[in-house]
């Protein structure tokens, strides 16, 4: 095992790129039409794609320990149907904010003991997760959109100092996560069992138990992500986003976390979080179809694998 | 990785921004039908009779007729209200008894079966809005071929398989609606937006076609500026609106919402960026979505077809077709309360002009 990988310093390469790429971005975009940098649209850009971000927080977590969860936007999807009917039924607000989460941790628990115990490939658990997250929820709502949400329900339009919520969860929970997985005995064994499964169980680790930890943090995560999404409107769509979870993996992928286990850090999904969102915006100012988007974020995937197993290979 | 973006940047420096002349982005290239900008529509031929017939159907001219009415699936404020409109036709009509059942999830197969139990169990007419118009043809044509009257509303299957078919709204129709409201609200020479699902969604590109076609003929000073895409969801809808209003600042005066996910979305960004009153919102979406910001004050209309009416007019139609008065060949049907409704597309009833719904009326549905 590398030193190097072991507390994911390889990848703060990629954390530095992909500030120069969003800079470089906000700057060449902002010189041919100054109202992208305006402050509107940098609020927008960052509010309306703050929950993607602090889910990639928890996939980064997930995939850093050598798993993959593609539930994950059906998972957001209930969990924010789950609110929204909590408070429309006349529950408490704060009881609809809180029950996401541990409604989140409780499901992904049970799938991180399914991967953890009964071995089965993280891959395969949350696949079938996902036909069941997706298929219940069309079942149980009939595509019924949930409106007449209160006003102090909008977690999501509320503003601290000036910035709007969703902007302090995604930079808050995003140094929390960082430092939990540098300077905690937890953190190292996230990455220990990632990168190395094996030595991790000899040098004493709980593989199964750090797993089904990881898997946990991540649904209480995505509850948060459900209720930034759930409160950022009057109304919620009861279906679940098409390819929200290729949209969250692959901000950790680019954000520099190795698919293959054992690197890199939330700081990065969160920064590839961001380029995304400006990608996406700036393409509307440009004029170019949003198409591109797709084609980009493929790109990018594929050059940030590749430099991984250039890494690799040279550093191995 | 710099470099990709960097060329991608440089090549969209060299595209020209889309002249108001250019086709609208989004739309089709199919022909289009600009109806009239003022008063009434000379009704197109509605060709040769396509639906099809039952077989050996006794005489029900004036009898005591009993209907069922199979919608996509109920328990929803939407098939809620095209059934409270039939069973305002019953009230009228008298002689005839509608039962609405049908599977509780838009299920086809479940559909079928419920199809197929009404067939067996003897009725003497069904009205169905089908899941799907291939698979569910063959069970309506069995239900034909017992010589029980089939009759489709707002979901369509294989003309062969049922006889008429009341079709809400048609594409030049919904253009012509969103058009007028667009201009009423932001003037005859306004700048305006548009938010799709994507470029290539059916009905999305139809109505953007027509749209343009109207536009040039009836409001030629009116500017597009772009279309954007925001498939069929909810906060990328809210974004991309979002994008839209930073980018053109006061220049933007209105935005068409074309799916019933972005409308709702861009009247949210509008409201959120406290531009009620300064850029408009039309769009086709459900009353309940807009309710929050039309009774708010902030967006004047939604568009889309009156519900009720359009099971109102299913009702009618399935009399006149037990009747026999509403034969193949027909180009009008009265249809009670409705008045006189055109024969379109060889076998279809036009339900009429789509409903604009502003905050004097919005509170009276429920879907």
């Amino acid at each position: 095992m590398k030193a190097r990988s072991f507390h994911g310093v390889s990848s703060i390469g990629q954390e530095i790129l992909l500030v120069v790429v969003i800079l470089a971005l906000f700057a060449v975009v902002g010189w041919i039409n100054p109202r992208f940098v305006s402050e509107n649209n940098l609020t927008s850009i960052f509010v309306g794609n703050a929950y993607i971000a602090v889910a990639a927080i928890g996939m980064s977590l997930v995939i850093i320990s050598g798993n993959i969860d593609v539930s994950i936007g059906a998972l957001i999807g209930v969990l924010a149907v789950i609110s929204g009917l909590l408070v429309t039924n006349g529950y408490p607000v704060w009881f609809a904010w809180l029950a996401p989460l541990l409604i989140g941790a409780a499901i992904n628990t049970l799938v991180g003991c399914l991967i953890a115990y009964a071995r089965v490939p993280s891959i395969i658990a949350t696949l079938a997760m996902l036909s069941i997250l997706s298929g219940g929820l069309i079942t149980f709502t009939g595509g019924q959109w949930i409106s007449g949400l209160p006003g102090a329900y909008q977690l999501a339009q509320f503003r601290l100092l000036g910035v709007p919520s969703p902007i302090w969860f995604m930079v808050g929970m995003t140094i929390i996560a960082a430092l939990l997985m540098r300077y905690t005995a937890f953190g190292r064994s996230v990455y220990a069992v990632g990168s190395n499964p094996e030595a991790a169980r000899a040098s004493g680790i709980g593989h199964a138990s750090t797993v089904v930890k990881v898997f946990a943090i991540h649904g209480a995560i995505a509850g948060v992500a459900a209720v930034l999404f759930a409160t950022q409107l009057q109304v919620i769509q009861s279906t679940t986003p098409v390819g929200l979870e290729l949209v969250i993996i692959t901000a950790s992928v680019v954000g520099g976390v190795s698919i293959l286990g054992g690197v890199g850090t939330v700081v990065g999904s969160t920064l590839a979080a961001i380029l995304f969102a400006a990608i996406g915006s700036s393409l509307i100012f440009l004029n170019v179809s949003a198409y591109w988007l797709r084609a980009v974020q493929g790109v990018l995937i594929l050059a940030t694998v590749l430099a991984d197993m250039a890494r690799r290979r040279r550093t191995g | 990785m710099k470099k990709l973006i960097t060329a991608l940047l440089g090549a969209s420096l060299l595209s020209t921004p889309v002249s108001a002349q250019s086709a609208w982005t989004g739309g089709d290239d199919q022909p289009t039908s600009p109806l009239a900008c003022e008063g009434e529509s000379p009704a197109p031929e509605p060709g040769e009779y396509n639906g099809g017939t039952p077989t050996d159907a006794p005489d029900r001219n004036g009898q005591e007729i009993t209907v069922v009415d199979i919608p996509k699936l109920v328990g929803v404020g939407y098939f809620a209200s095209t059934a409270s409109g039939m069973q305002q036709a019953v009230e009228e009509l008298g002689n005839i008894t509608i039962n609405t059942d049908g599977p509780t999830r838009a299920n086809i197969d479940e559909q079928i079966t419920f199809v197929d139990n009404y067939i067996t169990s003897g009725v003497d007419g069904i009205l169905f809005a089908a899941n799907d118009p291939v698979a569910i043809a063959p069970v309506l044509k069995r239900a034909l071929d017992a010589g029980i009257n089939v009759v489709g509303y707002d979901a369509d299957a294989e003309a062969d398989a049922r006889q008429w078919f009341v079709n809400q709204a048609l594409p030049n129709g919904v253009a012509k609606s969103m058009m007028d409201q667009l201009a009423s609200e932001i003037g005859e020479e306004g700048s305006f937006a548009i938010v799709t699902s994507t470029f290539t969604t059916p009905n999305q590109a139809r109505w953007i076609s027509e749209m343009q076609a109207y536009t040039e003929k009836c409001y030629p000073n009116l500017t597009f500026l772009e279309t954007v895409e925001a498939q069929e969801d909810n906060i990328l809808s809210f974004n991309q609106a979002q994008t839209l209003i930073n980018k053109y600042g006061d220049e933007l005066n209105g935005i068409l919402g074309m799916t019933s996910v972005a409308t709702p979305a861009a009247s949210e960004a509008v409201q959120q960026n406290g531009l009620c009153g300064k850029v408009s919102v039309v769009g086709l979406a459900l009353p309940n979505a807009m309710k929050p910001y039309i009774n708010g004050d902030c967006i004047k209309s939604t568009i889309l077809w009156n519900t009720v009416d359009l099971g109102y007019a299913a009702a009618q139609v399935m009399r006149q077709v037990a009747d026999g008065t509403l034969e193949p060949g027909a180009t009008t049907v009265n249809a009670g309360r409705l008045g006189e409704l055109q024969v379109v597309n060889q076998s279809q009833v036009l339900l009429g002009a789509p409903k604009v719904f502003t905050k004097e009326d919005i509170n009276d549905f429920d879907f």
